[in-house]
């Protein structure tokens, strides 16, 4: 719905069907982009891999961890937000759903960090559901305050209870382990001893969002990520055109809510301990700051956004008084003159002219547009259901 | 009980305040003004300015003396939320909406921090109080001071109410909210309506600030936060975009917080009224008085 | 792989890669005091206290020509009260070399921390954080210079008890450091046979307590302890006493302060007490400890300042008296400590790492609106 950025329609017209549910229409120019885009996603990653054998201080493992687990957080919203058009702004409820059953079943119940990784998975989908159920069916507005809602339910929850420790919230944490063998012994491979477990979370960390950024591509040049950007962009059309829209937008909203809970398993085990002050409403704006500023529904765009939105305020540190002053005038200054974000998902490289995909009509004006109070109207019904076209 | 229920009135007489602008910036332009709580934390802000800048003010500890002062910092507020509405959201009336949110939050950081960076992170104890004797309603005390920014508020409401549904001014809110090219075709200047609908929303949250600052005593730089997302919520629960919903909504959670606090415990306020929240949107996604045509702003 | 290769013949070469091991300490320069504070987020009123605190004790210190001949330097960084923040902090004064640690305010950040400067060989002073996981962790490398909550509670029991409190409710913020201090209490004052009428807590950063101040004239109080902070504690007592409450209303060591009583305004700091390690006013000397920190910071001391300025003393004087910045030799100087005077009273360490003495009294808000010294418990 109107939350999408380009390709909506003006007033009346039927969207062409091939526009929203063919896979982007190959120009050849698009083939190249695209090993180009390759071969820059692979230099990346072993760039990325080689960074510990530069240097190794603690200090920038640790913070290149946390920037990995924001890239995996940035990808999984991006997911909600970018493709299926889904306003989440309790995000990061479900990174805590993950970091507090994999801590409370390490510590309380014995469970190793491997043998948690089901339940932490299950854990989310359950409360993707729950979540998700009764609220997809709302208004995209509607969906951010129960996700807000949501979002602090969760962070006040952990607070108050017993089992999740309270305020102080739970601490010892074990490391990985497969069979036997556990990260914070340390390896020896070709003569070179890997030291610190924090270097094995680093690659775990770069390898798990490696193998999402390609899943998650993969998925939305699919079938199901074809669905979730029709149902952003025009969700009557794509109903029309025979998409189940309610149980499109909630597999979007699950998957997210799972990669969020794995991101949120990895964080306790890195960190050793969570406590509810890492879940505030703060974070889930952060995360979706990344996704906005890189640009929505633009892999390349989120990992900068949240190599951003992470890495920014460790930089700014200096300026430790300043940097969340710093970093909301950029936030308004970068929207106003870059919208569309860093990497748009429109074109191929943030450079290139030529566009992947038609960038559509012009936007109509938001906010002012007649369609959001028929919008409104709609939902007055009591139906729930937005009918764009017939006002 | 009495006392419970005249608790949650008060609390929400401060939200309906605050809700009032949530709801009349998102009837006009479909945009969840995050900053909009910051306003409130401005507001209270500016009254400390005013006091600690003008000798002998803050002696003056007088419901006139209030009144004067609740004057000036709306009409400061207000002008904050002008300029922060051409500065940073006019200039993206073209981009997509979720962009739009992305900037209130930024204004929002921008808001709360640049008050860190002038007046430190530390609450100030606010110089002018209001206090008074008690009063029995009920079995339940109340405070005259209580009464009396319960009227203020009461007052701001009726004259924003009047503003809205018979002036000039308001038919135009009124006309944009519904539809805006066809506005601009009756020769309606949106700009300069989006900007009074901003002056008035942030002017009724500075006046909020003010008088908490006042009646509490006490104010920080996050103060703006926690009300902003009661705010977002109370308009939520009255039917976002609807002026009576916005006043309705605030007092509703208001009370359900208060009956929340003396059920459930304090720690779970914000939990029971967020459930609550949830519940209602399920079963009535429109808010209490979403369904009725009422003048949406 | 070829520079790991490289870096694993030449090892000096690059021993800030993978197989260069934690990063050795330089010799010779300042010695580098690390302090984690949350200067940003919701807790970042706390953090120039604790950064003042400790400026001051190391200008000081350095003053009166450092310690073993080599200057301090104080090096702050922002926990953000985040465990996420807090490991990234950490691992940045380790990585710069740290041989103290002298910082720590919210416990939940605080705790992951300490397997980081274990693995770094550095000694911590705690002056805030106080949670019981912290001393749970059996880390010897670990002391609190704050009283723990099982200390504060005693003075507040012996507080309640000369008082003949008849009935006693207990609120805390939800906030670790106060829901422990509640719990110690709570207890404690059961065992003291004094009756509990109830027990609630409140959520942190809100203005209107009305909903808890009703709680506590309905339960028919006498004796309130709150233990949370001032800004909280200042706004209960003010509407509590407006629904009609008018016994004692006592606090925990992080409301007692200067604002509280600006406020909850001057006609309601009747009958207000607080639990509290020795301020600066009520030792000997301290005059010029509260003016030269205003000169300095041009504000006064708040909420674990003091802490703080004895925190990066007690380490100071640990290096000095064990001749090196080694962990062991530190962690040994520091255990035999015995007397060494601190704000809190002559200083020992337990077993534990934690005060053997809390050294709390009851403060009351003097006529000045400053908490003043009303019993020191000794009696």
């Amino acid at each position: 719905m109107s939350l999408t950025i380009p390709a909506r329609e003006p007033d009346g017209v039927l969207v062409p069907p091939n526009r929203h549910t063919a896979p982007p229409a190959p120009p050849f120019s698009w083939r190249s982009d695209r090993a180009g885009l390759s071969v820059l996603g692979v230099g990346v990653f072993v760039a990325v891999l080689l960074v510990p054998f530069i240097s190794a201080s603690p200090y920038l493992i640790s913070i290149l961890t946390s920037a990995m687990i924001y890239v995996m957080l940035a990808l999984g919203l991006n997911v909600v937000v970018g493709y299926a058009g889904l306003l989440d702004l309790g995000y990061i409820a479900f990174f805590a759903v993950g970091a507090y059953t994999s801590g409370i079943l390490t510590t309380k119940f014995g469970f190793t960090m491997v043998a948690a990784i089901p339940v932490t998975i299950a854990a989310c989908i359950l409360a993707g559901i729950v979540i998700g159920g009764p609220t997809l069916r709302l208004r995209s507005d509607y969906l951010a305050i129960v996700t807000l809602g949501f979002g602090e339910i969760i962070r006040i929850t952990a607070n108050n209870l017993d089992i999740t420790g309270g305020p102080s919230g739970i601490h010892g944490i074990p490391t990985w382990a497969f069979f036997g063998w556990d990260f914070s012994k340390g390896l020896s491979i070709g003569g070179v001893f890997f030291n610190s477990k924090i270097v094995f979370y680093y690659f775990v960390a770069v390898v798990v969002v490696v193998l999402g950024v390609i899943g998650i591509s993969r998925l939305s040049r699919g079938k199901m990520g074809r669905a979730w950007k029709a149902v952003r962009d025009d969700e009557d059309a794509a109903e029309a055109m025979g998409i189940n829209t309610y149980f499109t937008k909630i597999t979007a909203y699950i998957i997210g809510a799972v990669w969020a809970g794995l991101a949120g398993q990895l964080m306790a085990a890195h960190l050793s301990a969570i406590s509810p002050n890492s879940f505030q409403f703060l974070y889930s704006a952060l995360i979706l700051m990344a996704v906005v500023l890189g640009g929505m529904g633009s892999t390349p765009g989120v990992i900068i956004g949240a190599l951003f939105v992470s890495l920014a305020p460790e930089f700014l540190r200096e300026f430790s008084d300043w940097r969340y002053l710093l970093f909301g005038v950029l936030l308004v200054v970068t929207m106003i003159f870059r919208p569309k974000g860093i990497w748009p998902a429109t074109s191929a490289f943030p450079w290139s002219r030529d566009k992947r995909l038609g960038t559509g009509p012009k936007p109509v004006e938001q906010g002012l547009d007649p369609r959001d109070v028929a919008d409104l109207e709609a939902a007055e019904d009591g139906a729930g259901r937005r009918d764009h076209h017939d006002h | 009980m009495a006392q419970v229920l005249l608790n949650g009135l008060f609390v929400g007489s401060f939200y309906a305040l605050v809700a009032l602008g949530y709801s009349m910036v998102y009837g006009i332009i479909k945009l969840l003004n995050f900053a909009h709580g910051d306003l409130y934390m401005l507001g209270a802000y500016i009254g400390f300015v005013v006091l600690t800048g003008i000798p002998g003010a803050a002696e003056v500890a007088s419901v006139p003396a209030l009144l004067v002062l609740v004057m000036i910092a709306m009409l400061t507020t207000g002008l904050f939320g002008v300029a922060i509405e051409r500065v940073a959201y006019r200039p993206l009336r073209w981009a997509p909406r979720l962009s739009v949110l992305i900037t209130a939050v930024g204004m929002s950081f921008t808001l709360e921090y640049g008050i860190r960076q002038i007046f430190g992170a530390s609450p100030k104890a606010y110089p002018l109080r209001i206090s008074g004797g008690l009063v029995s309603v009920l079995g339940a005390q109340i405070s005259v001071a209580q009464i009396s920014l319960m009227l203020v508020a009461a007052l701001l409401m009726a004259v924003l109410a009047f503003y809205v549904n018979r002036t000039r001014e308001g038919r135009a809110m009124r006309a944009i909210a519904l539809d805006s090219r066809a506005s601009t075709l009756m020769g309606i200047d949106v700009n300069r309506t989006i900007s009074r609908v901003f002056f008035v929303g942030s002017a009724l949250a500075g006046a909020a600030g003010v008088m908490a600052g006042a009646f509490y005593g006490s104010i920080d730089f996050m103060m703006g936060f926690s009300i902003g997302l009661k705010a977002f919520t109370a308009a939520v629960i009255g039917g976002i975009g609807n002026l009576y919903g916005a006043m309705l909504g605030g007092l509703t959670l208001g009370l359900l917080e208060a009956v929340g606090t003396a059920w459930v415990g304090g720690e779970w306020r914000d939990v029971f009224s967020f459930a609550c929240l949830i519940l209602f949107l399920t079963f009535r996604p429109t808010g209490l008085l979403g369904a009725r045509v009422v003048e949406r702003m | 792989m070829l520079a790991a290769a490289a870096c694993a013949i030449t090892v000096t070469a690059c021993s800030g890669g993978v197989a260069g091991g934690p990063q050795a300490t330089t010799s010779g320069g300042p010695l580098k005091f690390g302090m984690l504070a949350p200067m940003s987020g919701s807790e970042s009123a706390f953090g120039d206290y604790l950064k003042n605190g400790a400026s001051l004790a190391v200008a000081e210190i350095n003053a009166a020509g450092g310690v073993n001949g080599s200057q301090i330097e104080l090096i702050v960084e922002d926990d953000g009260c985040d465990p996420t923040t807090a490991v990234a902090a950490a691992n940045k004064l380790v990585s710069q070399g740290v041989v103290a640690s002298v910082g720590g305010y919210c416990s939940g950040a605080t705790l992951p921390t300490l397997p980081i400067f274990l693995e770094a060989k550095v000694p911590m002073v705690i002056p805030a954080a106080n949670s019981n996981a912290l001393v749970e962790a059996g880390q010897a490398n670990v002391f609190l210079i704050n009283g723990t909550g099982t200390q504060q509670a005693q003075a507040a029991v012996s507080f309640a008890t000369k008082s003949k409190a008849a009935r006693i409710f207990i609120l805390d913020d939800s906030t670790d450091y106060s829901v422990d201090l509640a719990d110690s209490f709570e207890e404690q004052a059961k065992a003291a046979n004094l009756t509990v009428a109830g027990r609630a807590t409140l959520t942190p950063k809100e203005k209107d307590y009305s909903g808890e101040a009703n709680k506590i004239t309905t339960s028919k109080a006498d004796f309130v302890y709150f233990t949370g902070y001032y800004q909280e504690g200042a706004l209960l007592n003010r509407q509590s006493k407006d629904a009609g409450y008018d016994g004692i209303f006592l606090v925990g060591d992080g409301a007692v302060d200067a604002s509280f009583a600006k406020i909850t305004g001057a006609d309601y700091t009747k009958n207000v007490f607080g639990t509290f390690t020795q301020t600066p006013d009520m030792l000997e000397g301290a005059d010029n400890w509260i003016a030269s920190y205003k000169a300095k910071f041009g504000a006064e001391p708040g909420p674990y300042t003091t802490q703080a300025y004895d925190a990066v003393r007690v380490m100071a004087e640990g290096i000095k008296q064990a001749g090196s910045t080694d962990m062991d030799k530190v962690v040994a100087a520091l255990n035999a400590l015995d007397g060494f005077a601190t704000f809190s009273g002559p200083l020992k360490f337990t077993d534990k790492g934690t005060l053997s003495s809390g050294g709390f009294v009851i403060v009351t808000i003097g006529p000045a609106g400053t908490f003043i010294l009303h019993d020191d418990l000794l009696g």
